[in-house]
């Protein structure tokens, strides 16, 4: 990966981040530690001094000052590499014992360079001061071993610093390098969709994580979409190839009553078929916008309770009539004692039965008999409504529901090829299933609403 | 009778305003929305035909505009926008009837007369009688020359809005509208049905028929003249 775009990574920027924070409380952490470790070396130091101390002014007794001076020799013999400094004045300033040069502090505690007393540069020494009788005693130690320990401290935090910081930026590197590939294959897979390579998905770990959940929700919207395109496209060339058709209709008719025109013959014949061409591609656009409307939801809002008991028969009452001037029959079966609410819109319910039982008048033939029933059936509602008519073949049964698909033997016929749709799109908008059977003979199409309160 | 057209589309307007000019009507056109919300205010018409969609104030928006200042004058929106919800919407806004584009003159025109001609105040009838037709309201009885025929309820409505109407046109759509409460044009002859029967019952046994069918366009319900 170029660094560039490493620093510009989401997952980079994160792993740096959480390093920084890291190494900050790795540094104060080690900055307390340090501290803690001077103090109580530094304590541990001034009570040895203090000992040494007492020690020594302890061994002054019955003002007899050779015993203290013998202590203070003996001490000086004991210290290594001046490590410790002894210093013992009498009252007019005569060194009675010392391993260093006269030198003045105050009584108490107090700090010195051992340059000061021309021994071991660059150490300093802690020094206590007090009287002995009528003598001075100055006892010291130096911080080598402190210093020391505060070097080996230092170093060990130095380099546990640099472990540190290296295994951050590395680890965080490799752990943004493979979260930024992922992301990188769901922008690649994001480019080639939108460049119309609608079939791109991106791939799967199967590991879960919330990058898979993410990939798997994208894939499923990018399904549903390609689906969704699909459909319109399949829909927007069945709608040019079936408008063709009526419209090179319509250019004929207008074509010869042109003709007829030149010829001076009458063209009313002409002009009303015309009329009558542009009408029917009117009525299929008007079919699809129809379509179109109840699928995209919108009326579901003004949704109520419905009694399909009390929608149907007066459906009944408008096409028993119909029915008879077609020589057919027209029966109505409720077999309900219970409530047969269910929640929909009453319009567009009566627009769905009405075209299914102009469906079965036009398509049933003389003779035959038409039975609308309804029925309750666990939860749900269901209406049948079954011809003694010529059926669809069972192959055709889903194929119907299709925008714009027509049997062929009805291609010659009129109607747009929209009815069943309108009835399907209906029915989805009410959560109603709707399916074609066989009636034997016949066509049996049944409706299942779920069955609303009360 | 004096129509106001409010519509932008230059061939619509000719076309509407020469179907009115041959029917005897004065009809003057505007295309601007604002415009025609001042001259609706400032001069009487009978019946308004408006456009929904309109340069400078909608449709809608006049509509609404004229009821709120008071003008009650009928309107009739003509329009493409056909869809379920635009209809009740036109409606809700104060429009009296609603026509989608696009249409045949002759169902504008007898909508327009059976908005034009409507009572401004309606008087509350209990009887209606066309000729030697009577229908009782409230006894829900029909008579012809005092014999009693018997309709079935949607016969009955059916012919309750021709008489209403009486001596002019009412077409196939107004009649699914308003008596069978249909917004969707039926592919089967209802209608047509339905009128059928009723003449069987009304018109053949009395030998003079009230009822005649208008070709291409619906029926009407007059008198013998």
């Amino acid at each position: 990966m170029h660094p560039l775009r490493l620093f510009r990574s989401t997952p980079f920027r994160l792993a740096l981040a959480f390093a920084l924070l890291f190494v900050c409380a790795f540094l104060l952490s080690g900055f307390v530690t340090f501290n803690l470790i001077k103090k109580e070396l530094e304590a541990r130091y001034d009570s040895q001094t203090k000992e040494l101390f007492q020690v020594i002014s302890q061994t002054y007794g019955d003002s007899d000052i050779q015993d203290v001076i013998d202590a203070t020799r003996m001490h000086i013999a004991a210290t290594s590499n001046m490590r410790n400094i002894f210093l013992l004045q009498s009252a007019n300033g005569a060194i009675l014992a010392a391993n260093i040069p006269a030198l003045s502090v105050p009584d108490g505690w107090s700090i010195r360079q051992g340059a000061d007393f021309g021994i071991r540069v660059g150490f300093a020494y802690r020094i206590y001061a007090g009287s002995v009788g009528p003598d001075r005693l100055i006892v010291g130690t130096n911080n080598e071993e402190t210093n020391e320990l505060q070097e080996i401290v230092v170093a060990s935090f130095g380099w546990a610093l640099l472990v540190v910081i290296a295994l951050a930026i590395g680890a965080g590197a490799l752990i943004a390098s493979r979260a930024q590939r992922r992301l990188d294959a769901v922008r690649d897979t994001m480019g080639r969709v939108s460049h119309g390579e609608l079939a791109a998905r991106i791939p799967l770990l199967g590991k879960g994580d919330d990058l898979d959940l993410l990939s798997l929700d994208i894939n499923v919207a990018l399904e549903r979409l390609s689906l969704a395109v699909e459909s319109m496209r399949q829909v927007s060339t069945d709608i040019a190839h079936d408008l063709k058709t009526p419209l090179n209709h319509l250019r004929m008719t207008l074509e010869d009553a042109g003709l007829k025109q030149a010829r001076g013959e009458p063209v009313g014949l002409e002009l009303e078929l015309a009329m009558t061409e542009a009408g029917q591609i009117d009525e299929t656009f008007e079919a699809l916008l129809r379509i179109a409307q109840i699928e995209s939801g919108a009326r579901k809002s003004g949704f109520c309770l419905i009694e399909l008991s009390d929608v149907l028969p007066s459906l009944v009452d408008v096409y028993r009539e119909v029915a008879e001037d077609s020589d057919q029959k027209f029966f109505f079966n409720s077999e309900v004692g219970e409530s047969t609410f269910v929640s929909g819109d009453r319009e567009l319910l009566t627009q769905m039965y009405s075209n299914l039982i102009e469906n079965s008048i036009r398509h049933a033939g003389a003779g035959a008999g038409i039975r609308l029933s309804l029925f309750v059936q666990g939860d749900s509602v269901h209406t049948s409504l079954e011809d003694s008519g010529p059926g669809i073949p069972k192959d055709e049964h889903t194929n119907v529901f299709r925008r714009l698909y027509r049997l062929e033997k009805s291609r010659t016929t009129p109607g747009t090829g929209l009815g069943l749709s309108l009835v399907k799109a209906i029915a989805d908008l009410h959560g109603a299933a709707i399916w074609l059977e066989d009636a034997a003979p016949g066509l049996r199409v049944v409706l299942a609403y779920p069955r609303a309160g009360k | 009778m004096r129509i106001l057209l409010i519509e932008d589309d230059d061939r619509t307007a000719a076309y509407v305003m020469r179907g009115f000019d041959e029917n005897g009507h004065q009809c003057e056109v505007l295309a601007d929305g604002r415009d025609a919300l001042y001259q609706a205010t400032h001069e009487s018409y009978d019946v308004l035909i408006v456009d929904r969609m309109l340069p400078g104030l909608d449709g809608l928006a006049l509509v609404r505009a004229l009821r709120a200042a008071g003008t009650m004058t009928p309107v009739l929106f003509l329009t493409a926008m056909s869809g379920l919800e635009d209809r009740v919407e036109g409606l809700d806004a104060g429009g009296d009837d609603y026509l989608a584009k696009p249409f045949a003159f002759s169902e504008l025109l007898a909508r327009v007369n059976a908005l034009g001609r409507r009572p401004h105040v309606q008087v509350e009838v209990t009887k209606l009688r066309v000729h030697d037709l009577e229908l009782d309201l409230i006894r829900r009885r029909v008579e012809r020359k005092g014999q009693v025929i018997d309709l079935q309820p949607k016969e009955f409505k059916l012919l309750e809005y021709l008489m209403r109407n009486e001596s002019r046109v009412v077409t196939r759509t107004m009649l699914l509208e308003r008596v069978w409460g249909f917004n969707f044009d039926p592919k089967t002859s209802v209608v047509d049905t339905h009128i059928s029967r009723l003449r069987a019952k009304i018109d053949k046994p009395f030998g003079i028929p009230l009822l005649h069918t208008v070709r291409n366009t619906g029926y009407s319900l007059h008198a013998p003249s």
